[in-house]
């Protein structure tokens, strides 16, 4: 186990690396300047600024430099902004995302697979078919659309909530409801699906002889084993969700890093640009190496290359 | 029943005729014959694929009925609520051409701007008739749909089943490229994209192949890595079948649920995909309209024209349940456990 | 073992959920204590203010936006400010300026006023400040806008480090002759320099607190210095979505200043900011999209003025030999309906234009005159007969039967929907005209503008000062940001003559400038102006004298109050 982890490891920096060097160069084919006021300032005006910040020499000899202040954990300056650390934005504009991701998740995933082992046990019923209307509204109500109603129904008309702004609990919830939806209608389709199956099998059939409970066989044979498809979607999902969603955030003023990524990238921020994605791609890279690890655990019947003892 | 009289005569002696007794009585059916059957036991199902199946006329014919194309503006006629000859004096269909304002009051829009022509689905702002741009975005939208489903099955399915059945070293291999790609920002490879390409259906496309598979990919390599050390592959690996044939006979067969399943989350995703990309300008330009844009549109004038996007966001929701029944009654019918 | 982990995991997770309800529940209430609170407060002079983008600057000399101008203006202060009306008066700077003869060298008097470490202004802050902005080394982008051609000796510093010769400050053409003096030497007489020095660029800085703070200086509230109506409160720097300004009680006009409090959230989304307002979370909203406005029509909170922005399409003469030709481009002009534009697709105030300097943005010195006065706005209208007349006369010049064109915008929803109408409308009324739309994002535009990679473009200017010339030396032969190859001797001398010989005759240049004009739309058809912005914002009936601007900083607080 120690040497799979060890050699994933190494994976991850090399893959890393690699992202890293990709997207460098793919932005740097980007056309434009980072600066604000490009339509303004003159030609003269204009090389200065480009020499001032080193962005007139060759891209390679730019991406040796960046490699090399990367190594000493130097992420560089942003451009829009005045003497803002990339570390700082990224530090003060996670914490918002990544908590309302995490509630995101975790209220997505609790009710989607209470949702999903419910429908899978009444299967045909109309309890089967409301979850799967809830779900496929879910996937097919965009969020904007689905923030925007929450904002206007419940905050504006019902006051139940505070509309937007990030202050404490309170703000949290109707955010944290929109992007729950997502996860929410995910995870309830596939515990559904794969808890059919799974209802089929002989040992559950030897479960249910033995005269184990409902709650039981549901939740303490079946669903584990219905688990290993959420979890492989879901992985990535926490990802993509922690670190911001640019609609949420827009709607609800959460001063998240979703926004800011983007941002970023239409103003040519590169250092900005640079440092998000080292970022979500070393969080993408280590939640997938913990979803593969959980296989195993989930399904001793899994195991991974090298994971042989 | 028991006091009726039985005949003697209406019974015979079976004739046993040893030749007969393994003979199959009902046709033989092959996995695919045997699918279709159970499909049609499912009512939702056929149902939804009726639905599917207009929803995908009415994308080519309907463009073509009101008689307005989806880019003739009309700015005198902009913003009328929807109003359907005859339907119009149904008082609670939403068919009457009324508007109601913020402060409760309501009006009728084409009376107020002297219209006498009938808009059936309404106008947006620039006066075009929203009938047909439904109608034209349900057609790119569908397109997107059945792109987006062909290349999780193609690409996703096949990568994932390969990784998780190979193991070792590819399978490393092919999950290491599976991460470079999805940690490169999507916005900018989409951004890049506007100026290698032109942007348009065919930049919509590649920016959906380039990544769009990769939850398929990944879904279906933790299926096979599930799957692949179960006793009955074990079997046919031991009765000598070839590796393809074990993928092909027996683990796909395995995988529909999750495979189906799965397609269903990417076809939406994918829709309202096309949707942000038109939003950031690589996606239709102006004026193309797909479901995923007049939703966009839509929901900027909810306040005051809830039909914008009531009606593209109710043929949307249309699609997505029909999908899903079809894609439930599918799932039941191909996976090889179900069977009754 | 494992199945009571998997039976640990679920309970955790449900009682996450549960204290998170709870949370939920106890937050509704400490939601209400807040309104209650914000009922009380009503009566104080205090108001809630929404902005659409956090602050990305406050170090004033390489401030490049509206909102760090914003802000800068209401907790610093220049030589001078601009009212409610538009006029320039008093701030740093105490009476009118003596100005020589020849209008080139201006002397300020500077009152006693402090900065908000006790320290005085002086006119050294002044020289310090202006030196930096021009100083290649803070590479400020502002800094040389500004001043090149204007003050004496930046044109040369900025070129001399652009070919990386040596350079001297001080050349520039500002010097302190005592502590509360201030000399400006000018390139030539600037009609409008009293307002330029209400732009934030020109503001002073301590040149010791700067260098004492080095790369930390504007990073938040405690790193910038103040002289202004306000300080900067509880600003963490550009990531913080959350600030105020809180009165300066050492400010020289203190008395003026009735508010005790601004806050300022920021939220992008124009309907959220709208229902905000709704729940009196805020007074004063950000400026609304025009998705927003109709909403509001009629209501008496909605304020709306014109904003001195104009919408046009460049031409590129560069590429296409059809846009080289004149009455193509008469055609082009003349095709699009800009009446049923702005009433019935804007729909938020915006006004036609047929002008290329916009209505309602400055007057005649002499005669109080709006310079439109001189022109009218009927500089190349809308009329289809005209367009097809020329249009088909541009086609025979050619020798051809169709023109294909590439049309270049941003991707924001207006620009979009612009694109969708001008498209309809030129394809709709110049029969063989196909337009091609091209929506990219702002950053990608520039950069296909400075190579001239367009034909058609989408565009707009917001003037920096209040002074026709803003406008007109877009135009000029080889200018900055000409960038479509338009070239017109005429004109060109028209220009110079304004900002030389007539300098000084306020009603002659206007003239000559008017004239400019003509030329530009009637005789070259260079431009097709479209429409002229307007601005829409909810404000809480409670708040006086709210004060907005039309070049630099958007808004002031000096004045306002609650009733």
């Amino acid at each position: 186990m120690a040497k799979y982890l060890t050699q994933r490891i190494i994976y991850m920096v090399v893959t890393l690396f690699l992202i890293a060097s990709f997207t460098f160069f793919l932005m740097k084919i980007i056309p434009g300047t980072p600066f604000s006021n490009a339509d303004k300032l003159s030609e003269t005006q204009l090389s200065i600024m480009i020499d001032k910040y080193g962005l007139d020499d060759p891209v390679p000899v730019q991406y040796a430099n960046y490699m090399m202040n990367l190594l000493k954990g130097d992420l560089g300056v942003s451009f829009q902004f005045n003497n803002v650390g990339v570390t700082d934005i990224i530090i003060k504009s996670l914490g918002p995302s990544a908590t309302l991701g995490a509630l995101a998740i975790l209220f997505g995933t609790f009710f989607g697979i209470i949702l999903g082992v419910v429908a899978a046990l009444k299967q045909n019923t109309w309890v089967d078919y409301t979850s799967t209307f809830i779900a496929v509204l879910g996937k097919s109500i965009p969020s904007f659309v689905f923030a925007g109603l929450l904002q206007y129904y419940v905050a504006v008309k019902l006051g139940w909530f505070p509309v937007a702004f990030w202050r404490g609990p309170e703000y949290m919830v109707l955010p944290t409801i929109a992007l729950a939806m997502f996860p929410l209608a995910t995870a309830s389709r596939f515990v559904r699906t794969e808890m059919i199956e799974v209802m089929e099998s002989d040992y559950i059939t030897l479960a249910k002889a033995k005269g184990a409970s409902w709650f039981e066989i549901a939740f303490k044979h079946a669903l584990r084993n219905a688990l290993i498809p959420v979890i492989t979607v879901l992985g990535p999902l926490v990802v993509s969700l922690m670190t911001g969603s640019l609609v949420i955030e827009k709607i609800f003023g959460i001063p998240g890093i979703g926004e800011q990524f983007v941002k970023s990238i239409q103003v040519n921020d590169y250092p900005v640009i640079m440092g998000t994605t080292l970022l979500f791609a070393g969080l993408f890279v280590a939640v997938i190496l913990i979803v593969d690890l959980l296989y195993g655990v989930i399904d001793p019947r899994i195991r991974l290359a090298g994971g042989k003892k | 029943m028991a006091q009726e009289k039985i005949a003697k005569e209406m019974f015979s002696p079976a004739q046993l005729d040893s030749k007969k007794s393994e003979e199959i009585s009902k046709p033989s059916l092959n996995y695919w014959q045997d699918a279709w059957l159970r499909v049609k036991k499912n009512k939702g199902a056929i149902v939804s694929l009726v639905i599917i199946a207009i929803l995908t006329i009415m994308a080519l014919v309907g463009p073509h009925i009101s008689g307005r194309t989806y880019q003739e503006q009309n700015l005198q006629h902009n913003n009328l609520p929807p109003r359907i000859p005859v339907l119009e004096n149904v008082s609670w269909l939403p068919f009457d051409g009324n508007l109601t304002r913020k402060n409760g009051d309501v009006y009728n829009a084409y009376e107020q701007k002297n219209v006498e022509e009938y808009y059936w689905f309404g106008t947006d702002s620039l006066g075009r008739d929203l009938f047909t741009r439904l109608w034209k975005g349900t057609q790119v939208s569908l397109y997107i749909a059945f792109l987006a489903a062909a290349i999780d099955m193609v690409i996703g399915v096949i990568y994932g089943a390969i990784s998780g059945f190979v193991g070792g070293r590819t399978d490393t291999l092919m999950q290491r490229i599976i991460e470079i790609l999805s940690g490169i920002p999507n916005l900018v490879v989409v951004i890049l994209m506007t100026i290698l390409l032109d942007p348009g259906i065919l930049s919509i496309t590649l920016a959906l192949t380039i990544t769009g598979w990769i939850t398929m990919a990944r879904v279906i390599r933790a299926q096979v890595l599930k799957l692949k050390n179960q006793e009955y592959v074990l079997a046919a690996r031991t009765l000598g079948l070839s590796n393809g044939k074990i993928i092909s006979k027996h683990l796909i067969p395995n995988l529909a649920g999750v495979i189906i399943i799965n397609t269903m989350f990417t076809i939406p995703s994918a829709i309202f995909f096309e949707a942000f990309l038109s939003f950031i300008g690589l996606g239709l330009q102006p004026p193309d309209a797909s479901l995923g844009t007049l939703i966009d549109e839509g929901f900027k004038v909810l306040q005051l024209y809830p039909y914008q996007m009531i009606i593209p966001a109710t043929v949307i929701s249309l699609i997505m349940i029909c999908f899903n029944m079809v894609a439930d009654g599918l799932r039941d019918a191909l996976d090889p456990k179900m069977r009754d | 073992m494992k199945k009571s982990k998997f039976f640990l995991l679920l309970s955790l997770m449900l009682a996450i959920s549960t204290f998170l309800a709870a949370c939920g529940g106890g937050g509704d209430n400490a939601g209400k204590d807040d309104k209650e609170k914000g009922a009380d407060k009503t009566a104080a002079q205090e108001i809630k203010m929404l902005e659409a983008q956090a602050i990305p600057n406050m170090d004033s000399v390489k401030s490049t936006d509206t909102i760090s101008f914003t802000t800068l203006n209401n907790v610093n202060e220049g030589l001078y400010r601009l009212d409610g009306n538009q006029e320039v008066v008093e701030g740093m700077a105490e009476g009118e300026p003596e100005v020589s003869e020849d209008g080139t060298v201006y002397t300020f008097k500077l009152r006693d006023a402090k900065w908000s470490n006790g320290e005085p202004v002086t006119a050294h802050d002044f020289v310090y400040a202006w030196q930096r902005a021009i100083d290649p080394e803070t590479a400020s982008e502002y800094g040389p806008y500004m001043m090149d051609g204007k003050i004496k000796g930046a044109a040369e510093i900025t070129a001399a480090a652009a070919q990386k010769k040596e350079y001297d400050l001080n050349t520039l053409g500002v010097k302190a002759l005592d502590d509360k003096t201030l000399e400006v030497t000018l390139e030539r007489p600037v009609p409008y320099f009293k307002s330029l020095m209400a732009f934030p660029t020109f503001y002073p800085q301590n040149q010791k607190f700067v260098e004492e703070q080095g790369e930390n200086f504007g990073v938040n509230s405690d790193s910038i210095l103040y002289n202004g109506p306000f300080v900067l409160a509880d600003w963490d720097g550009s990531t913080d979505s959350e600030w105020s300004y809180v009165k300066n009680t050492e400010y020289w006009d203190a008395d003026t200043v009735k508010l005790e409090k601004v806050t300022w959230n920021v939220l992008k989304d124009s309907q959220a900011a709208a229902n905000a307002f709704e729940t009196g979370e805020v007074d004063i909203t950000s400026k609304l999209s025009s998705d927003v406005v109709p909403q509001y029509e009629g209501d008496p909170r909605l304020v709306k003025w014109l904003e001195p922005t104009i919408f046009w399409l460049k031409m590129n003469q560069k590429n296409s030999d059809a846009l080289k030709n004149v009455n193509i481009r008469k055609a082009i002009a003349q095709a699009i309906n800009k009446e049923d534009f702005v009433n019935s697709v804007l729909n938020n105030g915006s006004i036609v234009a047929n002008y290329a300097v916009p209505n309602e943005f400055v007057k005649n010195d002499e005669t109080g005159e709006d310079f439109r006065t001189i022109n009218g706005n009927e500089l190349l209208p809308y009329n289809v007969d005209e367009a097809k007349k020329a249009w088909e006369a541009g086609l025979a010049e050619l020798g051809t039967d169709s023109v294909e064109l590439r049309y270049l915008t941003d991707d924001t929803e207006t620009a979009k929907k612009s694109a969708e109408y001008v498209k309809n409308q030129l394809e709709t009324n110049l029969p063989g005209m196909k337009i091609n739309v091209e929506s990219v994002p702002f950053s990608v535009r520039i950069d296909r503008q400075n190579k001239q990679d367009y034909d058609l473009q989408m565009a707009g200017w917001g003037p920096d000062y209040l002074d026709p010339m803003t406008f007109q030396a877009l135009w000029l032969t080889g200018g900055g940001n000409n960038k479509m190859d338009y070239s017109n001797e005429k004109y060109d001398q028209l220009i110079e003559e304004a900002q030389t010989t007539l300098a000084q005759k306020p009603v002659e240049r206007y003239e000559a400038l008017a004239e400019a004009e003509r030329i530009l739309l009637e005789e070259d058809a260079a431009i097709a102006p479209l429409y002229q912005r307007s601005s829409n914002l909810l404000v809480n009936e409670k708040v006086e004298n709210f004060t907005y601007h039309l070049v630099g900083p958007e808004y002031s607080f000096k004045w306002t109050s609650v009733k």
